[in-house]
Parts: C-alpha cells; structure tokens; sequence
C-alpha cells in the first residue's frame, strides 16, 4: 500500500472546532438577549440582543467586534503560531469586554451572557495552544481555562463574598460587625458574668496544677532535659480545654463539640479498625455494614432518633427507665449523635492504617525480644501517629461543619454552623451571619491546611492492597473480647436508633401513643412525596456535571502540567472543606443580585451540588488515574489521537467504575445535602431534607421521621444497586488489568 | 505495507530539556539518516529516553530545534509528527481486542471500516499474529503483546519509528528472536527508527548506527563495529563490552604497559602517557618469555570460554580464552600477557570522564 509520508502540517483537524466555536460565539453575541427580565432563567430580554445593543453601546459593539475578529481568525489561513496568537488575543479581549458589558449593564445575565463568554474562554484556549506558547493539546488547554473559571465563579467568588459582606456594610469598610459579633457572649465567653466563679481564673488554676504534676512526673521519670517544655505545653493545652469547657457561647460549643467528637471518633474508629484486621470473633463481619452507613444516613435522622430514644419522653429514657430528662438534649446530644455519624469515616481512615502496619515488621520486633507493650510503643505507635491524626482532623472538620445534629438536638445552644443560619432566618442580618461563616471557614480551613500541609494531603483513604507474607498478629483474647464488646453495644445503639426512625413513622404520637397507624406516610401526600421528586430530580441532573467537572479537574491536576495547577487543586478542594452553611451563605451572597442573579432558580440549587460534591468525583478520579499507566495515554496521543479521544475512549473505559461510583456518591450527597441550599430553596424547590426539617419546626416528628425513613430506604437502593452493578463490572476489570 | 525506500531523516540541533533543577539532555546533535535505525544507548538516567520523547513530541525542549523530513517541529504535538512509538510496557489498551487496538490510530483518523480491517490484519499478518485479533492483551504472552504493539505503531504508516526500550521485559531468548523480527521489519519498511536500549548487545546487533550516552550528552556516534573497536573515551570502552583499561606510555608507533612494549598502529595519536584499552578477548595468556607478566588470580569457566583474572604490574586484567581440555590455567600460575592489535585502541591517557 503507498506509503502516506507528508502529512498536512500547517492546517488540521482542530480547525473545524475553531470554527463551529467561534460561529457559536458570533451567533451567541449577536443574536441571543444578554439580559433577563427577572429572576426566571427563561424570561429573555429579546431587545438586549447583541445587534440591538451595538448602536446604543459602545462596549457591546466592541464584544460584537470581538467576536467578529475571533471567527476571522479562525478562518485565516495564516501559519498556526500567528494564528494561534491572534485567537488568544481576541479572546480575551472578547473574554474581557463581555465582562464589562454584563458588570456595566448590572441586570440579570440571559443566554448571550453565559454563551458569549465561554466561546471566548473556549477560543482563547484554543489559541494559546496553537500558538505554541503553551505545549498542551487544544482541549485539555481550553479545559483547564473552563476549570479555573468555574472555580473561580461558583467556589472562591462566594467564599470571598462571605469574608467581604461581614466588613462591608451599607456601602463601606467597617470592623464593627465583626467586633460586634465577636465580643458578644453569644459568640464567646469565657467568663460568664453571672456566675459567682471567674472561670479563667479556674481553667488557669488547671493549667497550672497539670504544668506543676508533669513537671513533678517528668523528675520522677528522670526525663530531665523535655521535663520543662513538656510541663509547659501540658499546662498550657489543659488550661486551654478547661476554660473552653468552662466557658460558654458558640464558639466555644463548636470547638470543644469538635474537639471531644475527633477524639472519641478516633479512639472507637481505631478499635473498630483493629476488629475488622485482627480480630477472630464473628461480630467482624458485621462491620462491613459500618462504613457504609454515613454515606446512606440523611441528616436529622440521628436527631430524630435521639429525641425518640434519649429526649424528654424518650423511649429509653422515658419509658424505660422512668426520667424525663434533658440532657440529651444539647450538647452532649449532639456529641452523641455525631460520634455516631463520624465513627464510620474515622473507621473507613485507620482501617487502611491498621492494613498498612506491616505485620512483618511486628514479627521482626518480637524476634529482637520486644515486649507487646514495647512493641506497642515503639512500632505500632509511630507508624499509626500520622493516620490517627488524620482521622481525628477530618472528624473535627466534619464536626464543625455540622448543621443537622446541632440544630434537632442542640437544645437552642448556639453553634457556629447553627448561629450563620438563625442570624439570616431569625435576625435577618447577614453580615452577622457572615461573620459568624467566616469565622467557622478560618477554623475548618486551618484544620484543613494543617492536615494538607502536615499529613500529606492524604484526604481519602488510599489502600496500597500489597499483600506482605506474614500473617497480621490476631488481638489478644481479652482485647479482642473487650473490644467486641464495645462494637456490639455501639452496633444496638445504631440498630435501636435507626429503628426507632423507621418505628417512629408508622407510630401515631411517639412517647405518647404507640399505636400503629399509616397516617404519617398518608399525611406525605402531596407535599412529600413532591418533594421527593424535586429532589431525586435536582439531585440527578447535579450528578452528571459533578462528576464530569470533578473527573476533568482531577485528570488536570494528575496529569497536565500548567501554571496554577496546585492552586487549581486546592481552591477545587476547598468546597470539600467549607461548612455546607458557609457555602450555602456565599451562594446567598455572591448570587443575589446584579448580573450573576441565580437565586430562587433550581439552577441555583444544581450549581451548589455540582460545586459541592465535585471533589467526590475528583478524588475517585485521581484514585483511578493512579492505577493507570501514564504511557497508555501516551500511546494514544502518539496515535495521534486528541487528548478528547484519549480521555474518551482510553481513561475513560478504564476509569469505569470509579465514574459510576463517583456518579452515585455525587447523587446521593446532593439527596442528603441541607446545610449549601438551606438558603437557596423556595417554596416551588423544596428538597426532602429540608422538609424533615421544616416537619420537626412545626412539630410534626412523625411525617419528619417518615420522610426520612423513605429517604433512607431510597438510598440503601440506591447504594446496594451500585454495588450490584460494580460488582457484575468488576470480574472484567480484575480480569483485563490496567497496562 | 511492501518495502518503500523513501524514508525521512530526523535531525536534533543543540536539543537541551531540564526537569527543574536537573540537565537531563545536555545540547544533544543528532541525525538519523532516512530510512536507517539509530540506537540511543547509555546507562538508565543518561538522558536516552528524553531525549526520545523529545522528538516523539511527548515533552518540550527546554532548548535547541527539533527537525523531522526538513521541517522543524519543535512547536508540533506528538499527534501531529507523524511518528509512532513501540513503548517499553507495550501499553496496548487493556479493554480493547487486539484488532481494536491495532485499530486505534485509524479510527481516530475516521478512515473507513474495510479500510481500517485491511490494514490491521495486513499489521497483524506483517508481525505474524493475525489469528489473535480478537483476544484481549492480557490473553497473550509478552513477547505476542509487544509485536501487537509494533503492528499498532506500523499500521499508521509513520514517517518515524520510535522504540523505547521494547525489549527489556522479555526474558533473554524471546528478546533475541524479537529483536531479529524488529531489525527485518525496520530494514524491509525502510522506516527511519529510533530506538533506546541500556543493553550494549543489543544496540550492537540492530543499529546502523550506535549513539552512545552519558549525563545527557553524546559521548560518541558511530557505526557498531566502530564504537566497539574504536571507543573514543573510557566511558565507551568501558560501557560497550568488557575493557581493560591500563596506563601505558606511547612514542615512536609503539605502546608500553609496565615493561611490555607492543607496536600499535592508530594515527593521530601523540607520544606520551596514554591509556591503552584491551578486550578481554585480544589477551593471549602464555608462557612465553614475552608480554606483560602477571599472576593468574581467578579463573571462571563460562562454558564454551574461560575468563581469567590476572594481576599485572599495570593493574588487573581481564582475559577471555577459548576453552581447552587440555591446558589448564590455575590460580597462583605464572603466566604472560600479549595483546592482539585488533582488539587493542589508544584513549586519552586521563580523559577524566572515565
């Protein structure tokens, strides 16, 4: 066959793209309106065409130019680099004018105004590859300007927005909001006027007496040299905790909730994670079950079920026990509540920690004559440090983040999270609210750097899977019993309270009448079960995009090289790490008004999904992209296939499953979202979890504890009907192997 | 896919590529004449590979020009060159037949189907396979995986042929037959290739020419039998095959190591201290009254030779003797060196890049 030597070099196959692009943003530009009449996406300004415009506007006649100029020079036939040169700088010029013109005319953006602009990101991503400046393919260069524009747009706008609106008030710079606000009791006290003690003066007098003890312990121990740093440091964290247990406020509730949560987490998902490696009592099993029930729980379940059981007509505390009590209600409530919730993400950490402790090196320890306490201090310890660690800063983050929890089972103490949504719902004032959000993402943030900084950024479980030869050390006999024991009083608690979720739906007035009755589930008609709808329907179309966005960002970072590809990173994990009422406020903010008014559309509701649960599908991305072999992409682009292709109809395939796990984890977090979108709902786009809430404030537990239960039915099916399926996909996978 | 002499020549000008802090190709000239295959060969780490993913486009150079058929394509991605790459672990699609495999480049191309079935079982039938088109990788030997992967790259007709180091996961009597195959397709299509290799034995067997390299640079170009014979630092001597590299002074056409001096004949070469280079296989051991004497201090039996290790006054030599029934050499013999001059080249004596 002959042999096709010279390819054509200087015109090629990306161009038809330039050119559908650039006619797309000529057509967006000119002929669709760049403006809204209201709030409803589909009220069209149809005289604030792109034409129409042009004769009374200079700045949309230079956008119309702009765009003119883009499609030109996609059509020129000059060499690529000029070429390349030419579209970048149109562009942006396009980019920048656009921008102009929507800020300028301040009303609410219509088609022209989303289209337009991403043509002209679209084309200057095109141009900047071609230009040869920048030696990445046109696709991947027009994705990453996507990537860092939606981030920019819907991930660091509102947080930005949320620090600018607690020191801008009424048009000005001012720090009297958040003086205001900090110095309130509310916010923290840490000696309460009314009572007869100075509580500092106490948590001083602690801090003290511990310093004075570990410098007594620290003699007797001969330590000599660490004896006074360690005496300081132990007086100063003691005195620290005491005045925050002694002291009173918001601030105060969160940071020890957070505190004493991450640490009883940890110490139960530790042992949990022993039981599931090394233990050799049939209650292991169980524990499978464990790590998947946070991902299924809707929030308020557990406040329900701690009402239901431990509240002032409590089953348990009630009727069985014969106290009316409201201890449970408050914050050892809703310690309670979340080391229920949080024990399974710390299990899901450590146990990936405990599996990665070698058992050969136990083995070689106690062939050198290590005693188990030894062996304890010196292998196990060391090596379990950074993941305990780890578990116990995400805890704390999740912890601080909570909403749900606090506001059932708070007992109206003030909570970070709780105090951004009652200072907007009650007090309508939002630069409190933002103070208050700004306050509570410094505090997550800092757990957040810290853990990224310190720990390595391992903010997922990654499981090597190496299989050593020796045999882990089975627990021994009393530990292992003590331990089970533990689990299976935890395991009745969880049982007891999710079955009183599911009991307390078909039961006609909990702690009152206990008869059976349907009536709750009948009472969902209309309301609920619209709801429902509502929600599986935005929740799905958030799906899709989360996943989409999260995998191309993931597959940026993992494997393009580019300037700001580790800010790309961190501001992507950001939304990760920012309390749910945090981001729900800056979406109130930053999309309230102007050019960029979402609010009261479901799209608004969609946008706070995608943006939020994007960094599950990012992570399952770089997970999978991990067990692929870079020069199997390679290969393909040496096929001369576009990096589309590539990711198409290589990554893509072999990423199959991590996609269709990121897919549904994305749906099932946007089903059980509540925190991002309080704020954002309207009476027409209700969602379910903010239904249950809206049952348990005007005192309906019984419909609230039946929607929650059809909830969570609904997410066990569709959590189990994932497993079903990647397990029918996984025997082909295992089988084929990745390069 | 019959035998086309036409190939295209590559061409490096002055190519530099850093890693941050690190020089991995040092301002490295290059031409690989059409149709001809060129070996890059070093240790790992000397720059080889980069500099093969420099001209298949999969990294930029930092520096210098990069020119394929007389048309520079520094600034043209690798799916625009026009080149095709045979990769170390095969990287064959793991979800893909092997027909769909072969297939890849042309579907992307959007040729038509009968079109695109010829040409694969045409591939696959040029690399003897045609009968596992419709298995999965994972379903064939290593050696099948890798010609799988040399019909893909062949199917889509490259101006270039690159090979990064296509043998080194094959055991060593299926990397001597596939090496065979390789140098028979390349010659038959006439395709100009390069091809990365840290085995010196190999290199020596496919090439035309043979590039040697270390940290980055070219340390020397040649055709094998002159890199063998004519290394032109210690680096080469050393690298290609055994040496034995001795201090020796040179003046009028003759060499002297230790007290045995021996008439050498290499032009250029200038009186004074130089270092002589021997291959083991040019030491004759005997017990002659002449040669460098020495004390025999090991003896390996190879099978079909014997390799001594014997202490001279020069320093330790290495010398391989056809094996013989009848004469055995034992440590603590006794015994005289010469050295034949096919197997013998002056280096600089100290060229410090030893």
């Amino acid at each position: 066959m002959a042999r096709a030597v010279a390819l054509p070099q200087t015109r090629w196959a990306a161009q038809p793209a330039v050119a559908a692009w650039a006619a797309a943003t000529v057509l967006a530009a000119a002929a669709l309106p760049w403006g809204r009449a209201g709030r409803d996406l589909g009220s069209w300004l149809w005289d604030s065409t792109g034409v129409v415009l042009a004769s009374g506007s200079l700045l949309a006649a230079g956008v119309l130019l702009a765009s003119f100029a883009v499609l030109l020079a996609g059509l020129w036939p000059a060499p690529e680099r000029t070429r390349g040169v030419a579209l970048a700088a149109f562009g942006a010029c396009g980019m920048a004018l656009s921008g102009l013109l929507l800020g300028v005319r301040g009303t609410p953006t219509g088609p022209a105004g989303v289209l337009a602009p991403l043509g002209f990101l679209t084309l200057t991503g095109f141009g900047l590859s071609s230009s040869g400046r920048w030696f990445v393919d046109p696709f991947l260069s027009a994705a990453v300007l996507w990537a860092a524009a939606f981030v920019a747009l819907f991930i660091l706008l509102p947080l930005a927005s949320v620090v600018v609106a607690s020191v801008w008030v009424d048009g000005r710079f001012t720090l009297e909001v958040v003086h205001r606000t900090l110095t309130s009791p509310a916010f923290l006290a840490l000696d309460h006027p009314g009572t007869p003690h100075n509580e500092l003066a106490v948590a001083a007098a602690v801090g003290l007496a511990v310093a004075v003890g570990t410098l007594v312990l620290g003699w007797y121990l001969r330590w000599s040299r660490r004896s006074l740093p360690a005496g300081g440091a132990a007086g100063l964290a003691a005195a620290a905790l005491a005045s925050l247990y002694l002291g009173f406020g918001a601030f105060r509730n969160s940071l020890l909730l957070a505190v004493v949560v991450g640490a009883v987490s940890t110490a139960l998902g530790f042992a949990f994670a022993l039981l599931s490696e090394r233990s050799q009592l049939p209650t292991r099993r169980l524990l499978g079950t464990l790590s998947a029930l946070p991902i299924i729980t809707p929030p308020f379940v557990l406040g329900i079920a701690m009402l239901y059981l431990f509240g002032r007509r409590g089953f348990v505390t009630y009727r069985l026990l014969g106290v009316s009590t409201d201890v449970f209600f408050g914050p050892l409530g809703v310690a309670v509540a979340q080391v229920l919730a949080y024990t399974p993400i710390a299990y899901l950490v450590l146990v990936g920690v405990v599996r990665a402790l070698d058992a050969s090196l136990e083995e070689a320890a106690q062939t050198l004559g290590a005693s188990p306490w030894h062996l304890v201090r010196t292998v196990i310890w060391p090596l379990a440090r950074p993941g305990l660690a780890n578990a116990f800063l995400l805890v704390a983050i999740e912890s601080l983040a909570d909403f749900a929890n606090p506001i059932v089972v708070g007992g109206g103490k003030p909570f970070l999270a709780t105090e951004v949504f009652f200072a907007i719902v009650g007090r309508y004032n939002p630069h409190e609210a933002a103070t208050y959000g700004a306050v509570l993402l410094a505090l997550t943030l800092t757990v957040f750097v810290f853990q990224q900084r310190w720990l390595g950024g391992a903010f997922y479980v990654t499981v090597t899977g190496r299989p050593t030869g020796a045999r882990p050390q089975p627990l021994p006999l009393w530990l292992d019993w003590a331990l089970s024991a533990v689990f299976v009083v935890w395991m009745v608690v969880v049982v007891l309270l999710y079955g009183s979720v599911f009991v307390g739906a078909v039961t006609r007035l909990w702690g009152f009448d206990y008869t059976f009755t349907l009536r709750h589930l009948q009472d969902l008609h209309p309301q609920g079960w619209q709801v429902l709808r509502t929600t599986v329907q935005l929740s799905a179309y958030a799906a899709v995009p989360s996943v989409v966005v999260g995998f191309l960002i993931g597959y940026l970072v993992n494997r393009v090289d580019f300037p700001g590809r580790r800010a790309l990173e961190f501001s992507s994990m950001l939304s990760f790490a920012t309390p749910g009422t945090v981001m729900g406020i800056g979406y109130v903010l930053a999309f309230n008004q102007g050019p960029l008014l979402l609010t009261g559309t479901e799209l608004v509701i969609v946008l706070a999904f995608v943006f939020r649960n994007m960094p599950v599908a990012i992570r399952a991305a770089v997970a999978a992209l991990e067990q692929i072999d870079r020069s199997l992409e390679e290969a393909s682009t040496m096929l001369r296939a576009g990096a589309s292709t590539t990711l198409r109809r290589v990554v893509a395939p072999l990423a199959r499953s991590a996609l269709l796990s990121g897919l549904v984890f994305a749906f099932v977090r946007a089903m059980t979202a509540v925190s991002q979108v309080i704020f954002l709902i309207t009476p027409q786009h209700n969602l379910a979890t903010t239904q249950i809430l809206s049952y348990l404030e005007y005192g309906s537990q019984g419909r609230g504890a039946a929607l929650a239960s059809v909830l969570t039915l609904l997410l066990v099916t569709v959590v189990a009907s994932l497993q079903a399926l990647s397990r029918r996909l996984d025997p082909r996978t295992a089988q084929l192997g990745a390069g | 896919m019959n035998a086309v002499a036409e190939g295209v020549p590559v061409r490096l000008e002055g190519v530099t590529k850093r890693f941050g802090a690190v020089l991995a190709v040092d301002s490295v000239d290059l031409h690989v004449p059409p149709g001809k295959l060129v070996t890059l060969l070093g240790p790992s780490g000397c720059g080889k590979t980069t500099t093969l993913r420099l001209v298949a486009g999969l990294e930029r150079p930092t520096a210098g020009r990069v020119w394929i058929a007389d048309e520079d394509v520094t600034d043209l991605p690798a799916a625009r060159r026009g080149v095709t790459m045979v990769f170390q672990s095969y990287a064959l699609f793991p979800h893909l037949t092997v027909f769909e495999n072969v297939a890849y480049g042309l579907r992307v191309q959007r040729l038509p189907a009968a079109e695109v079935r010829r040409r694969v079982m045409e591939a696959l039938e040029l690399v003897g396979l045609p009968e596992t088109a419709e298995r999965y990788p994972a379903q064939l030997s290593g050696g099948q995986q890798q010609r799988v992967a040399l019909a893909r790259a062949l199917v889509m007709q490259p101006r270039v042929l690159l090979f990064d180091e296509p043998l080194s996961n094959l055991d060593a009597k299926l990397r001597r037959r596939v090496r065979a195959e390789i140098r028979m397709l390349q010659q038959r299509l006439g395709i100009t290739s390069l091809y990365v290799t840290h085995d010196q034995a190999e290199a020596l067997a496919l090439s035309d020419v043979v590039v040697v390299m270390n940290q980055g640079r070219v340390e020397q170009v040649g055709i094998p039998e002159e890199v063998y014979r004519r290394p032109r630092t210690r680096f080469v001597a050393d690298f290609i095959g055994e040496a034995n590299l001795l201090p020796a002074t040179f003046w009028e056409g003759a060499v002297e190591v230790a007290s045995y001096r021996f008439p050498v004949e290499q032009e250029e070469v200038r009186d004074g201290p130089v270092t002589v280079m021997v291959r083991p296989e040019a030491v004759v051991v005997s017990q002659d009254a002449s040669g460098l004497p020495g004390v025999v201090r090991t003896v390996f039996f190879m099978g079909m030779t014997t390799e001594l290790l014997v202490d001279t006054p020069a320093g330790e030599v290495l010398a391989t003797q056809p094996y013989r029934a009848d004469r055995r050499i034992v440590p603590g013999e006794q015994v005289r060196l010469r050295f034949e001059p096919a197997g013998v080249y002056l280096l600089p004596a100290e060229d410090g890049r030893g």
